[in-house]
């Protein structure tokens, strides 16, 4: 009895004292970084377990160095919800408004799903002077708002792909496959929400129509949409060589099922989520052999030897997580997001808001995504060399169930192969 | 071209049917709008998911004891919640609406989030039929479905417990007199419901992935079926799945995917104009309204 009432005396006082020194043990008050995104999606629940394991990391390292006293991380997060189907942009933004007023967030990261939601939180965001870094937003809109109105916005940051720079990706694919294999017909097949027409709209502008390919058709999809039947049927009918998937929806693999089952003779060249992580091949019972996937940023699910960082990171998350990263758009961006707002905090000096976003803007780091700087429209510069800046990766699944990154060159790995059915015009 | 389509119409068609067969049987006797029917297809889905995957049972196990999980889960769920506000249709709404959520919120909230929740196909084969590929698990839904649908019409025809269900759902008050449970066929009603849930959920989840927002997509498409064909008719529901799927597959074919999900809910707004119980409907008090 008397042993039992000292392990219990021993227990309470541990507690007491951990709550009275925080979280980690640290005597200040923690930093706090607000987490608001759709949880609920892999991008979302994945890029959140990432900030947790990166704030472990520089608190396991002693904290943020910010004057002359070292402080914690501390993650806060919401569900906003953005990126359901039917879930209005008013209500994401109650979501960020609460987490902002009831939190006091240093700083947001990973931030809205929804490119509309990326828009409508800009004013929020600036209206209480919190730092973002989003991860998975996409719009080069948001760009265009900061440009105009730099004082106002100066606090919205983006390290992630934007809609643009996922075009190049995705043009110089279609210029490797066209110089390999002779193709020219494709059939554009996108979600119906902004990101993905921007995408598919600019591919059509920049690349197929200058470049003398023809469009067979173009299909927008509502979010949910579950059988692709009636494209797939066109595609072949119309003789189509490759498929232009841009989707971010879980039921988008019900297209790659389809695409398999429907024995569709053309290349699925392009991006469609569920295909990005390592599981696919097993959720797809190994039916996915020859699609080529753009993973949005290199470290998102996948690394690639020639970067280290990035290999380290998915490997640590793995260790961390028990399961290896599944998104192909997030988790790498946000795990280097983590750091470069560490690194303003402790180069600023101090959590004055104006501070931190002049100290991100300066950022010029290597990360998992490559090396990262800002451009004027506070979105990270993507390029074709990772010594440079950070980029994509532009992978095949082979029949034995790997990842081959083709594109770019400088950590290509393999080039593409044709799946069975499918002859070269060369 | 045509043909196809036809093809993936006749398709669509089932899986409309076998989504809504289940909520149309629980309304149409026991009265009750089980909202959490969505949920019931999610949840069978999920826990088939971990049966196969977690403790590697075999997948014709996994997927009978998720239907029967569901089934008594429904049967549980009138006993314990709707008994007590039966009669009270927006009582009966919140309670299954809320038990709805309850369920998918926490596969939610228990990370069942990702692209992993999939299961297999009965029979990894395609075949070739008028010019296109169809896989052999799309081929099942049709010959499922027209089963169901038989099997169906057989129990509420030809056996004694179906007849007491048809019993209960033309006059509950004279199927009292005739010594009938009103209280044990509702409990049926709505477990077979649950169970026809989870039957739709086994034979269509393979085709692509289990997601917690599939249950809302399912409830939606569900209400769709029955508020055109007429709640509580099983030939209306049969109907309107196949007006709601050709319409679908003909308008994504040949007008534009994305006005696909338009045509459903314009068919609702169409059919409550010129007939708010739906073509089969029978709330004569609805019709006498307009």
């Amino acid at each position: 009895m008397k042993k039992k009432f000292w392990i219990l005396v021993i227990l309470l006082s541990l507690a007491f004292i951990l709550s009275a020194n925080g979280q980690y043990g640290f005597a200040e008050e923690p930093i706090i970084i607000a987490v608001p995104t759709s949880t609920g999606f892999v991008e979302g629940k994945e890029g959140l377990r990432v900030v947790q394991m990166a704030v472990e990391e520089i608190n396991a390292k002693g904290g943020v160095k910010v004057g002359n006293s070292m402080r914690p991380f501390k993650v806060e997060s919401i569900d906003i919800r953005d990126a359901a189907p039917g879930v209005p942009v008013p209500e994401a933004l109650l979501g960020i408004e609460k987490i902002i007023l009831e939190k006091k967030p240093a700083a947001i990261v990973i931030g809205p799903f929804r490119s509309e939601a990326l828009l409508a939180a800009m004013d929020i965001v600036s209206k209480y002077k919190v730092p973002m870094l989003g991860t998975i937003a996409m719009t080069p809109a948001s760009e265009a708002k900061i440009k105009e109105a730099p004082d106002k916005y100066k606090y919205i940051f983006r390290t992630c792909l934007n809609a643009k720079y996922l075009v190049k990706y995705l043009i110089g694919t279609m210029a490797f496959i066209n110089k390999e294999f002779g193709f020219n017909k494709v059939y554009i097949m996108n979600q119906d929400v902004a990101w993905a027409r921007a995408t598919a709209d600019l591919m059509k502008k920049l690349y197929f129509d200058k470049q003398g390919w023809t469009v067979l058709d173009h299909e927008a999809y509502p979010t949910g949409t579950s059988d692709f039947s009636s494209a797939l049927m066109k595609a072949r009918a119309k003789g189509a060589q490759v498929i232009l998937p841009i989707f971010d929806m879980p039921q988008s693999g019900i297209l790659v099922k389809q695409w398999n089952a429907m024995r569709v003779p053309a290349l699925l060249a392009g991006f469609i989520s569920p295909l990005a992580g390592p599981g696919a091949w097993k959720t797809f019972d190994g039916k996915i052999a020859g699609a080529v996937n753009c993973n949005f940023e290199l470290g998102s699910a996948i690394a690639s030897e020639k970067v280290a960082m990035s290999k380290a990171f998915n490997d640590a998350y793995t260790k961390r997580w028990g399961k290896p990263l599944e998104a192909g758009h997030s988790p790498g961006p946000t795990y280097d997001s983590v750091y470069i707002l560490y690194e303003a905090i402790e180069r600023a000096g101090s959590l004055d808001p104006d501070a931190i976003a002049d100290e991100i803007k300066k950022t010029d780091r290597m990360g998992v995504i490559g090396r990262i700087k800002f451009d004027d429209g506070h979105q990270v510069i993507y390029d074709l060399n990772p010594a440079e800046t950070a980029v994509a990766a532009v992978f095949q699944w082979t029949d034995k169930g790997n990842r081959v990154i083709v594109f770019p060159e400088s950590i290509a790995e393999g080039s593409i192969q044709l799946p069975k059915g499918l002859k070269s015009l060369k | 071209m045509v043909a196809g389509t036809i093809i993936y119409a006749l398709i669509n068609s089932f899986i409309l049917a076998l989504m809504a067969i289940g909520f149309n049987l629980t309304f149409g006797i026991s009265g009750v709008a089980n909202f959490a029917y969505g949920a019931f297809y999610v949840l069978a889905a999920y826990v088939s998911w971990i049966l196969l995957n977690l403790l590697e049972f075999p997948y014709p196990v996994s997927a009978v004891i998720s239907i029967l999980f569901t089934v008594i889960l429904g049967a549980l769920m009138y006993r314990f919640v709707l008994l007590r506000v039966r009669g009270q249709p927006v009582s009966e709404v919140i309670a299954t609406f809320g038990i709805g959520l309850s369920i998918l919120e926490l596969f939610r909230y228990l990370g069942f989030i990702g692209f992993e929740y999939t299961m297999p196909v009965f029979i990894d084969k395609s075949f070739f039929f008028f010019g296109t590929y169809v896989d052999m698990q799309r081929i099942l839904i049709v010959i499922i479905g027209l089963c169901l649908i038989i099997f169906l019409w057989f129990f509420t025809h030809h056996t004694s417990l179906g007849l007491a269900f048809r019993g209960i759902a033309q006059d509950e008050r004279t199927a009292l007199t005739f010594g009938m449970d009103s209280d044990r066929i509702a409990t049926l009603s709505v477990s077979f419901g649950a169970g026809l849930a989870a039957v739709a959920s086994t034979i269509i989840i393979p085709l692509g992935t289990i997601s917690v927002g599939e249950g809302y997509d399912v409830l939606i498409k569900a209400l769709a079926v029955c508020i055109i064909g007429g709640l509580g008719s099983t030939g209306g529901v049969i109907l309107a799945s196949f007006l709601i799927g050709f319409a679908e597959r003909f308008t994504d074919s040949y007008i534009g995917s994305h006005w696909t999900m338009i045509v459903s809910l314009a068919a609702i707004l169409i059919v409550l104009i010129i007939k708010p119980s739906g073509l089969f409907g029978k709330q004569k008090e609805l019709e006498e309204r307009i």
